[in-house]
């Protein structure tokens, strides 16, 4: 692994180095299959991710970026390696509580949005404080907040099928962002999107974590969106081969 | 959550009423072909049912259903009499006779004598007439639903009327009157029946020893009916069953002999599978097409008992609306039909239909919930 630092272009990234490591991997490894069919997904993946970084993963399709962080995620199971996140590794954990610490500590926005289509944009960004049974009203009137501050409080009783699909992704991070999680991880969130969407996506992204200090995961093939992250982690054949602050160096 | 679970079921109009009409109609078949299945059951024992004034029937050890027409010596009436704890016992004659109408025609009918004295056996509804009319010579009681059927005769001027008071009969060559019409529910068998005494009965049909086919007991208040039924066997050597003994038994050997119950059973059978088939299928197809969505709900933060509940939720309300749907058509076309079909749609009928439906909702809903358990969060990243 190749680690190229530039402290001085990356404020944010010094600040998070000062504190302990949101994520901390060491010699991942995940196959899927077995026998001939077995495909090697990580090989031994060493990562930190200091509190309050946006880290953004690139590489090549299928060099095991969305494993990679459903493993950091707790959504899925490594097969050896350490891996904790916030001090707390998931194999330590019964089911039962790697659902409630993910409920808790971990936000998800993903590429394909994964909004509920009969709920209200409301009552999708609600679900994680359903989830941990804050009462329907509440969690709702919170919900409106959230989705007022991304730009969504005129239509908070639509359903995500009225929504173009800029505004369908700012849902998916108002329900990221309205449990409060320490960490929030994003597959591809601008795919879908437009240049120009995808712009503002992540900086209301960035804007409403960075004053939180909430770590972000990144995978990305969008090149537009790389400035806003702190690190770039480049991933290919199920190993991270370079870390770098700056675009350019990857 | 579960009003969450429940947005989802019903949120999508069209998955939603596809999974409705699969189990409205799993619970419309079991229900419909459940009542007219009972509906042809309860027919069967119609006699015995219009009969209520009886608490135990004496009858030959033969007899298998209440048209056998199996006879007593007609001292086994004196032998019950003086059984302990009864209150009374009269006699009642029931047996196939030949009937010939005004205009000629011949048919079969069952004739039914009862107690000359106190005419206990009567139907309860008399159209036309009175019971006591059947006091006149040569008087019989014909079935409303009858007279204008198989029991019309031809007009003068063409055409046909129905059977009228004081139209003269013949039955087995004797000569009869229509006194009285009365009316009861309809029976099993196609043959119209007639009511007369019991002496009258005799005399329509001589020529045999025995001539008593019920002995109709009314056990005294206070004494147990069971040990006067014992005791009764016992003293006459017949069987005595109670009115409930009497139609199960003959109910289960019409329905036996005929075939009609297996016919039936099949008939409830296949419908319970295609409905459940339907149903389930659909139900399943439900979970399944939100599948990207449970899987987002158990990375977010759901666990797998919740998500469990929260299916449950919607399959229990799916089962309570399609079952309410399909027992409420049944029991629209049980009315609509009115008395032209057999349908019976008692409570326990009822039950049945909704844990049928509700079984056919858990097993659908215990599927998908083993595909949610099974069900890897990760999956929620492939877009």
């Amino acid at each position: 692994m190749t680690t190229h630092h530039d402290i001085t272009a990356a404020p944010a990234r010094a600040l998070a180095h000062d504190r302990p490591p949101a994520v901390r991997c060491r010699g991942l490894t995940k196959d899927y299959g077995s026998g001939t069919a077995r495909v090697r997904a990580l090989r031994g993946v060493d990562l930190d991710i200091p509190e309050g970084e946006l880290l953004m993963l690139v590489g090549p399709s299928g060099c095991g970026k969305t494993t990679l962080i459903s493993v950091v995620a707790g959504v899925l199971d490594r097969d050896q390696g350490e891996c904790s996140v916030f001090g707390t590794d998931f194999a330590s954990l019964s089911s039962g509580g790697r659902t409630r610490f993910r409920g808790t500590n971990i936000g998800f926005v993903f590429q394909a949005f994964n909004l509920i289509p009969t709920l209200t944009i409301a009552e999708n960004a609600a679900v994680p404080l359903l989830l941990q049974g804050v009462p329907r009203r509440e969690a709702l009137e919170r919900a409106r907040g959230v989705l007022a501050s991304v730009g969504l409080g005129e239509r908070t009783d639509n359903t995500p099928g009225k929504l173009s699909g800029g505004q369908q992704q700012r849902v998916a991070i108002a329900r990221a962002l309205i449990h409060r999680p320490r960490l929030i991880v994003c597959d591809e969130p601008t795919s879908a999107l437009d240049h120009h969407t995808g712009m503002k996506v992540m900086e209301m992204l960035k804007g409403a974590t960075s004053e939180r200090g909430t770590t972000l995961i990144v995978v990305t093939h969008d090149s537009r969106i790389f400035e806003y992250a702190d690190r770039i982690a480049h991933m290919d054949d199920g190993q991270i081969d370079k870390i770098v602050t700056h675009a350019k160096d990857l | 959550m579960n009003l969450i679970a429940l947005r989802m079921l019903t949120g999508d109009r069209a998955k939603y009423f596809g999974i409705l009409v699969g189990l409205a109609f799993a619970s419309l078949l079991i229900t419909q072909q459940g009542a007219i299945f009972l509906g042809l059951a309860s027919r069967t024992y119609q006699f015995v049912a219009d009969t209520p004034q009886a608490d135990l029937w004496v009858m030959d050890p033969q007899m298998q259903h209440h048209s056998d027409g199996k006879q007593m010596l007609e001292t086994t009436l004196a032998r019950v009499r003086g059984v302990e704890g009864v209150a009374w016992a009269v006699p009642m004659y029931r047996a196939f006779a030949q009937l010939r109408l005004p205009d000629g025609t011949l048919r079969t009918c069952l004739l039914n004598g009862v107690d000359d004295a106190t005419l206990t056996g009567l139907p309860g509804d008399f159209a036309e007439g009175s019971p006591e009319s059947l006091r006149h010579e040569a008087a019989v009681a014909v079935d409303l639903a009858a007279v204008a059927g198989k029991l019309s005769v031809s007009a003068p001027g063409g055409g046909s009327r129905p059977l009228m008071i004081g139209d003269q009969l013949e039955l087995n060559e004797r000569r009869g009157v229509v006194s009285a019409v009365y009316r009861q529910r309809p029976g099993f068998f196609w043959d119209p029946t007639l009511y007369t005494t019991f002496s009258r009965a005799k005399q329509f049909s001589p020529g045999t020893r025995r001539q008593l086919t019920f002995v109709l007991v009314k056990v005294r208040d206070g004494a147990s009916v069971a040990h006067v039924q014992r005791s009764i066997a016992g003293v006459t050597g017949m069987a005595c069953r109670t009115s409930d003994q009497f139609a199960w038994k003959t109910a289960v050997y019409i329905l036996t002999q005929t075939g009609i119950l297996i016919n039936f059973a099949i008939a409830v059978l296949l419908g319970f599978m295609v409905g459940a088939a339907i149903a389930g299928q659909t139900f399943y197809n439900f979970v399944n097409d939100n599948l990207r969505y449970f899987a987002a709900l158990k990375a977010i933060g759901a666990s797998d008992r919740r998500l469990a509940g929260m299916v449950a939720v919607q399959a229990l309300t799916a089962a309570a609306c399609g079952y309410g749907l399909g027992a409420g058509a049944a029991a629209f076309f049980g009315h609509a039909v009115g008395e032209g079909l057999a349908f019976f749609l008692p409570w326990h009928l009822l039950v049945f239909g909704a844990v049928s439906v509700v079984g056919i909702a858990a097993v659908s809903a215990v599927i998908g919930i083993r595909k949610l358990k099974a069900l890897e969060p990760a999956t929620v990243f492939k877009s």
